[in-house]
């Protein structure tokens, strides 16, 4: 899909300047999103994924956070560098973004009627009255009853669910070709989660919007997403057609976080989670991040991060999409069920220091 | 773990003689609104929790799962003491909870300890780890000063943690070690009954399930018994030995964990389990959801009969009946250890509704 993506992140490379250092947040992300697809972002806290896309939407906070190399192209065009006069045109109209908390993503002191007629004015010629019909007729779509009385009142009096359906109403407000939901139900209750999950792709799917939906819950992902990019460290590990990736994972972590999911269907069988914890972004990354956590590491993990390269033979779905892992030993099938490594006297490679000193340990 | 009560009406996880560490009777915890600084004035009553009866034997885990606003946590804290019981009881071990005073209520609630969801907010920032985990033992008095560090050392090694942690501050740990001390602390009075308040919600997967794993481990270790308190049903189901669904500060349905997932009878529990999305896009593509329409209503004004029938579908699909708004149900038996709420259980079983979330569910189970 290379070429004619709506959205191409290209080696996306972000730092955060702190006190204590250089954070190394994204570290050379990768990603297409085609027109009208729905591809899933997931990875857990500090993985990079919320930052890649406040990188697209060019809301990283400054000065700390800035893009140290890559491209961003949205449509052909290169969004670091645009103009910010361009990026405020393009956001709200073209690209816009919902939020995990719409209570502070709201503005409190302002009723619901004006922050939604505010977008439509912003960016289009609309009379007052105009608009305010116009914003009726928007929370009337996304489910809200009662739509003119409720033009009028403030966003605390709303329930978390509605306030989530007026954002999803405001980001839909001027059918944009991409919307970016960052952990859009993650704050909600699950019945209330299901409906939002609902209203979201219904109304995607209705206007031909590209969704770029990121969040940390791998079964949201298998109900919304056709594609998945799973990332970590700042890194993508994997990406893949949702069947296939759940059905074939090739990527230790990918294994490990399936794996770490209770699945409701078969109680009993257990967990297995990933050992150890996730590295510290301020040291810059050398090798692959995952290798301290990883039981399937060969020597090469420590010193030299894998490129994101084609596996495995075709697709379980037969989309066509691409399967690709950034992997120096890829899981194989019969390996992702015990989830370990079957290979007769395979050892994890030690760390290059402990190496040097430890004597061999039989054959790797 | 099956042979819960099975006595007269009200069924499902309800108080038996024997073998319960902890019964809870018709427990109501209201919380007044008050509204004026000077004059304060009562203006209305939140019912969190509103007659709810449950026991826990001994070494079993419980879960209590219900979304924001169903009275789970506060459950959880009246059972601690942290919250006075409206009316009702707390027994534990045999003892009403409310009868305690002084010392005895100390010597009690050493072994009732609980471990929040937020370790961050529940561990004092400016005490290091070693502290925070020697201070229950100081309060009650165990050991010298030399014995208690050891004993410290000893619960950061059962809780898997490195013995010098002791010194770091908990702005220094991540939340998976944040949540190990809470735990390590919890376990410090050597408790027989820990009620875990979405003790593993706020964390990544991937050490969630070590979290997980670390609870059932302790369990065996120490022949815990666990009341799980979490909104999050996969991680309920795969704790627990029996769960109870909570709706606006009652109970709705209660059952031994595999019942309840294959035999789900309440309209909210069906859509509870059609709402948790599974981890297998094959699942999700053939599975039919059941969206409730519409947010829970307020506890401060709960509806009347059946507090779920503003959302419920079934009844939407019953063509409204009247009973559901006049009359609210009882928790009845429906077999052994399964109780429910609900004036149409036979209309549930027949739903197709009811058939779609178990084939979504049970395709790997037999």
């Amino acid at each position: 899909m290379t070429g004619e993506a709506l959205l191409s992140v290209r080696d996306l490379v972000v730092r955060f300047d702190t006190p204590q250092g250089e954070v190394h947040a994204v570290n050379g992300v990768s990603l297409d999103v085609g027109a009208g697809e729905t591809v899933g972002l997931v990875g857990e806290s500090g993985s990079g994924k919320s930052v890649t896309s406040l990188a697209v939407m060019g809301l990283l906070p400054a000065p700390a956070g800035r893009v140290a190399s890559g491209q961003i192209l949205f449509d052909g065009t290169d969004l670091i560098g645009s103009p910010e006069r361009d990026l405020r045109r393009l956001r709200g109209k073209d690209i816009s973004m919902v939020f995990q908390d719409p209570m502070s993503s709201l503005n409190p002191v302002i009723t619901i009627g004006e922050q939604v007629t505010e977008i439509l004015r912003a960016h289009e010629q609309v009379g007052k009255a105009d608009a305010r019909a116009r914003a009726a007729d928007l929370l009337r779509q996304v489910g809200i009853p009662n739509a003119e009385d409720q033009l009028v009142r403030f966003p605390h009096q709303f329930s978390g669910g509605m306030r989530q359906r007026v954002m999803i109403a405001m980001a839909l407000a001027l059918h944009p070709r991409l919307l970016i939901a960052d952990e859009p139900t993650t704050a909600l209750d699950v019945t209330i989660q299901a409906q939002v999950l609902e209203l979201l792709v219904g109304l995607t799917r209705d206007l031909g919007t590209a969704l770029l939906l990121i969040s940390h819950d791998l079964g949201i992902m298998a109900r919304v997403a056709r594609r998945i990019a799973v990332m970590y460290a700042g890194f993508v590990m994997e990406t893949a057609s949702t069947v296939e990736l759940f059905a074939n994972p090739r990527h230790p972590y990918t294994v490990g976080l399936l794996n770490s999911v209770p699945a409701i269907d078969d109680r009993g069988k257990a967990l297995r989670p990933i050992e150890g914890a996730p590295p510290d972004l301020e040291e810059p990354p050398v090798g692959c991040p995952f290798a301290p956590r990883c039981a399937w590491r060969v020597s090469s993990c420590w010193t030299e991060m894998p490129p994101l390269r084609p596996i495995g033979e075709g697709t379980a779905d037969g989309s066509g999409l691409e399967h690709e892992a950034a992997c120096h030993n890829p899981v194989t099938a019969e390996e992702v069920r015990g989830a370990a490594p079957l290979r007769p006297g395979f050892v994890p490679a030690p760390p290059p220091a402990a190496a040097a000193t430890a004597s061999p340990e039989g054959p790797a | 773990m099956s042979d819960a009560g099975e006595r007269g009406g009200d069924g499902g996880i309800t108080p038996t003689t024997d073998g319960a560490l902890l019964e809870v009777q018709d427990l109501r915890v209201h919380f007044p609104i008050t509204r004026g600084v000077v004059f304060r004035k009562t203006i209305g009553t939140v019912r969190a929790v509103d007659g709810v009866t449950l026991d826990i034997r001994r070494g079993e885990t419980v879960g209590l799962v219900g979304e924001s606003g169903s009275g789970k946590t506060t459950i959880g804290r009246a059972i601690v003491r942290l919250y006075a019981p409206t009316s009702g009881r707390v027994v534990f071990e045999g003892t009403d909870l409310a009868s305690l005073k002084g010392a005895g209520a100390k010597q009690v609630t050493a072994r009732l300890q609980m471990v929040f969801q937020d370790p961050y907010s529940s561990l004092d920032p400016r005490m290091s780890v070693g502290k925070c985990i020697d201070e229950p033992l100081k309060v009650h008095r165990l050991g010298k000063k030399t014995e208690r560090r050891a004993r410290v050392e000893e619960l950061l090694g059962t809780v898997g943690l490195p013995a010098r942690m002791a010194t770091r501050y908990p702005h220094e740990l991540s939340g998976g070690q944040r949540q190990r001390v809470g735990l390590a602390r919890a376990l410090a009075l050597r408790p027989s009954l820990v009620v875990a308040d979405e003790a593993v919600s706020a964390l990544d997967v991937s050490i969630q399930a070590q979290i997980i794993n670390l609870l059932q481990r302790l369990q065996r270790e120490f022949d815990l018994t666990y009341l799980f308190i979490a909104h999050d049903l996969a991680v309920v189901r795969h704790i627990s030995d029996r769960i109870a669904v909570l709706y606006m500060g009652q109970v709705v349905e209660s059952a031994p964990t595999d019942v309840l997932h294959d035999d789900p009878l309440h309209p909210y529990t069906i859509a509870l389990l059609s709402a948790i999305p599974r981890p297998d896009p094959e699942i999700e593509a053939r599975r039919t959801h059941i969206v409730l329409t519409g947010d829970p209503p307020s506890p401060a004004a709960p509806p009347p009969g059946c507090r779920f029938h503003t959302r419920c579908w079934l009844r939407q699909k019953l063509g409204n009946p009247e009973r559901c708004e006049a009359e609210p149900p009882p928790l009845a038996s429906v077999a052994r250890g399964h109780a429910v709420a609900c004036h149409f259980t036979d209309e549930v079983r027949a739903s197709p509704e009811r058939a779609a979330v178990r084939v979504g569910g049970s395709s790997a189970s037999a």
